[in-house]
């Protein structure tokens, strides 16, 4: 157990002492998170509209009217379809609206008047948006009153904002990358910095060391993860925290476990730390592309959906949004507990023999 | 310049790059990135999981509910009475939409053409609740305009006749991948041309380079051409990956298409050589490259939100990264066509070939022969 603390506290100690590592850490924990979650804006904003008004009518201003910003910029004028379908070519316009010559004269004679409209459909999820908004709008034209009232309720965030979404999944992003290569790190730093001998030497069990160097890192990182927590999601982005925060901790321990599992493999394999950084990206950019974070998962292919089974992200991802954002009970979170501790103890086992083998 | 010289120095990297396996990466990071983006990023929702909680159980909800069955957008998981069962179904994270029909529905269309329909979408993934909720208003929207037309509900009704140009199907694919291409072809390049120069200064054989006769422009041939030529590759092994396997249309000219590509090689490998000068060690120049090119290279490529709907200065930031010059191409010869027939297309690879002299011309003068 003295081992075990002393290398622990000599791992802790030179990580604090190599101050590029711990602005790299700090700087992923707050910052990266932070512009992230502050840059990307995926809703439909600003869309770009032409129209084309052959009849000059008041019900086509009226129409136009109603496209205002945020969503939509001032709508152009265009004399001509050509002229509007060259600016669509061009991707200077997104939508493009024609109102016919006879536009008014048929709504007011009750004739179903039609509208052409072009959909610049190369981004096709904010086309279909659009789409749907400007149906609205014209429905309001059609029926003196809808036969629906749609009451749309957005639950556990109401106002659809992004940016606390899009900050979490990047923590949780940075905590698969670092996890990985941080553990992967200690190891590989002796071995280039031809200490390794010198482990070898000690009179220290190898597996007292193999886990006080993979703890040491589970702790920098539950460190990492409580700074981003507090003052980047929950301070700057006021994401709720709905449900419990000991399960979220939980949670995150076992992920971590598995991700150092991930790192001790690297470990063994690689000799530089230019081949754990290679390494580490060739396992981890699989693991948060594929594990719903950004796709749901019955979305995907199907050998996606059962190869995603094994990503221990998937479980992690699923069961801190559900304690995040939709307050989930500890009753219904066990699945992404058992899921996460499977995995874990797989990973590391795998991970443990490999790099003991080295010693 | 010596041509011998240059062979032989050739004949070193390429030996080096298949001997230290580099070469696996530099064919497999590209279709990595191409196939895990084009399948993990997906901004389109198919199979929406549907909890019906339908307290009127008519003939009439029953043929709302027919809207959502033959949508791909949409899956029933099933139809329950009670809301609690739903709600839990959304906090277990096994259904995205409760759809609510009020137990007078039938009665409130037919007798004062006023029926509400309560509707809870998951608002976790706030974008996918958007999307969501852009379909389930689409389908209702339809379901209304269905009925007012059966039951001669008094509306002059403005009919849209819509044109998905370039996208005819709407697929988030056609969105996706083309925009990929651009985003891989500027960050791998970048990345081996910048490891190449500085894995020598790393192991101290650059000084092999200080103290030869070779001149700046042989090495820098030396180093950059087998970039060139491996990347070249990658330029046709995306594009049979988009055609065949993302079945993305391919509309406009090849020759434009690879022409464009091998000119922007030439930009992502300028970058490499210029972080290659102001970096001595390998995990530097990796993380610099991947910040300089990754996080622009998916700001402005399009994918996340299109050019022209940017405002303020990252409309201007768009316009000084080379990405958005060539996915503007990318994306006309993948679904548009147009070719160089459209001024802004011609404008755009006059931009491109500009921008890979100046960068071009920038690496080989502030490169130094010796020690800083």
């Amino acid at each position: 157990m003295r081992v075990f603390y002393s290398v622990f506290m000599k791992e802790i100690i030179t990580f604090l002492r190599s101050w590029g590592l711990v602005a790299v850490v700090l700087y992923s924990f707050t910052l990266d998170v932070y512009i992230a979650g502050s840059g990307l804006v995926i809703t439909p904003r600003n869309v770009t509209v032409g129209y084309v008004d052959e009849g000059n009518s008041i019900t086509a201003q009226k129409i136009l009217a109603k496209l205002h910003p945020p969503e939509f910029q001032k709508p152009k004028r265009f004399l001509s379809q050509k002229a509007l379908l060259d600016a669509i070519f061009d991707k200077k316009i997104m939508v493009g609206i024609i109102f016919p010559k006879d536009f008014e004269k048929k709504l007011a004679n009750h004739d179903h008047p039609q509208i052409p409209i072009y959909l610049d459909s190369t981004a096709a999820s904010q086309a279909y948006i659009t789409l749907v908004y400007l149906q609205n709008i014209l429905l309001d034209f059609s029926m003196s009153q809808k036969l629906f009232d749609l009451k749309i309720h957005k639950l556990f965030n109401q106002n659809s904002d992004s940016k606390m979404f899009i900050s979490f999944v990047e923590m949780l992003s940075v905590i698969t990358m670092l996890g990985i290569i941080l553990t992967a790190i200690v190891f590989v730093k002796e071995k280039e910095d031809g200490t390794w001998d010198i482990l070898l030497l000690t009179p220290a069990k190898s597996s007292h060391i193999i886990f006080a160097k993979a703890f040491s890192q589970v702790t920098i990182m539950l460190g990492g993860i409580i700074i981003a927590l507090g003052f980047v999601v929950l301070e700057v982005f006021q994401a709720p925290l709905n449900g419990s925060f000991w399960a979220f901790m939980l949670l995150s321990i076992l992920y971590l476990l598995t991700l150092a599992g991930i790192g001790l493999f690297i470990a063994a394999a690689s000799q530089t730390i230019m081949q754990v950084a290679q390494l580490s990206m060739l396992i981890a950019m699989p693991l948060i592309f594929l594990s719903g974070a950004w796709t749901p998962i019955y979305s995907m292919p199907t050998f996606l959906q059962k190869l995603s089974l094994i990503s221990p992200l998937r479980y992690y991802i699923e069961g801190s949004e559900s304690i995040f954002f939709r307050g989930t009970g500890w009753e219904d979170l066990w699945g992404y507990f058992v899921g996460v501790t499977i995995l874990g103890i797989i990973t590391f086992w795998y991970g443990y023999k490999k790099i003991g083998k080295l010693f | 310049m010596r041509i011998g010289a240059i062979k032989a120095y050739l004949l070193k990297e390429f030996k080096e790059l298949i001997r230290s396996r580099l070469i696996i990466l530099i064919y497999l990071v590209p279709t990595m990135i191409l196939l895990l983006f084009g399948y993990g990023i997906r901004l389109e929702v198919k199979h929406t999981r549907l909890v019906v909680v339908d307290e009127d159980r008519s003939t009439l909800s029953m043929k709302l509910l027919q809207n959502f069955t033959h949508s791909k957008y949409f899956q029933i998981l099933y139809t329950t009475t009670s809301y609690q069962d739903a709600l839990h179904k959304i906090k277990q994270a096994k259904a995205d939409v409760i759809l609510i029909i009020p137990a007078d529905f039938e009665k409130n269309l037919f007798h004062t053409h006023k029926a509400s329909l309560a509707i809870f979408i998951d608002g976790a993934f706030p974008l996918r609740a958007m999307t969501m909720q852009g379909y389930v208003e689409g389908a209702l929207i339809n379901a209304m305009e269905d009925f007012a037309q059966k039951y001669n509900i008094a509306m002059h009704h403005i009919a849209i006749v819509q044109r998905n140009l370039f996208n005819q199907a709407m697929r988030d694919e056609n969105a996706i991948v083309p925009g990929l291409i651009g985003l891989v072809l500027l960050v791998a390049p970048a990345l081996l041309a910048a490891l190449l120069i500085v894995k020598e200064k790393e192991y101290g054989t650059i000084f092999n380079f200080y103290s030869s006769p070779l001149t700046k422009s042989e090495f820098l041939i030396a180093k950059l051409l087998p970039v060139f030529l491996l990347h070249s590759l990658n330029i046709f092994i995306l594009f049979l990956w988009s055609t065949y396997l993302f079945v993305v249309p391919f509309r406009g000219s090849f020759w434009l298409y690879w022409l464009s590509s091998e000119i922007y090689i030439l930009i992502s490998l300028s970058i490499g050589l210029l972080v290659s000068i102001i970096t001595n060690r390998q995990i530097v120049a990796v993380v610099l490259t991947l910040i300089i090119t990754i996080i622009p290279g998916f700001l402005y490529s399009g994918i996340l939100m299109p050019i022209s709907s940017m405002q303020g200065e990252s409309y201007i930031e768009a316009h000084l990264f080379p990405i958005m010059y060539y996915n503007q191409i990318a994306y006309d010869t993948f679904l548009i066509g147009q070719g160089l027939a459209s001024q802004k297309n011609l404008l755009y690879l006059g931009i491109l070939i500009l921008y890979s002299i100046i960068l071009l011309t920038l690496g080989s003068l502030l490169m130094k022969k010796g020690m800083r």
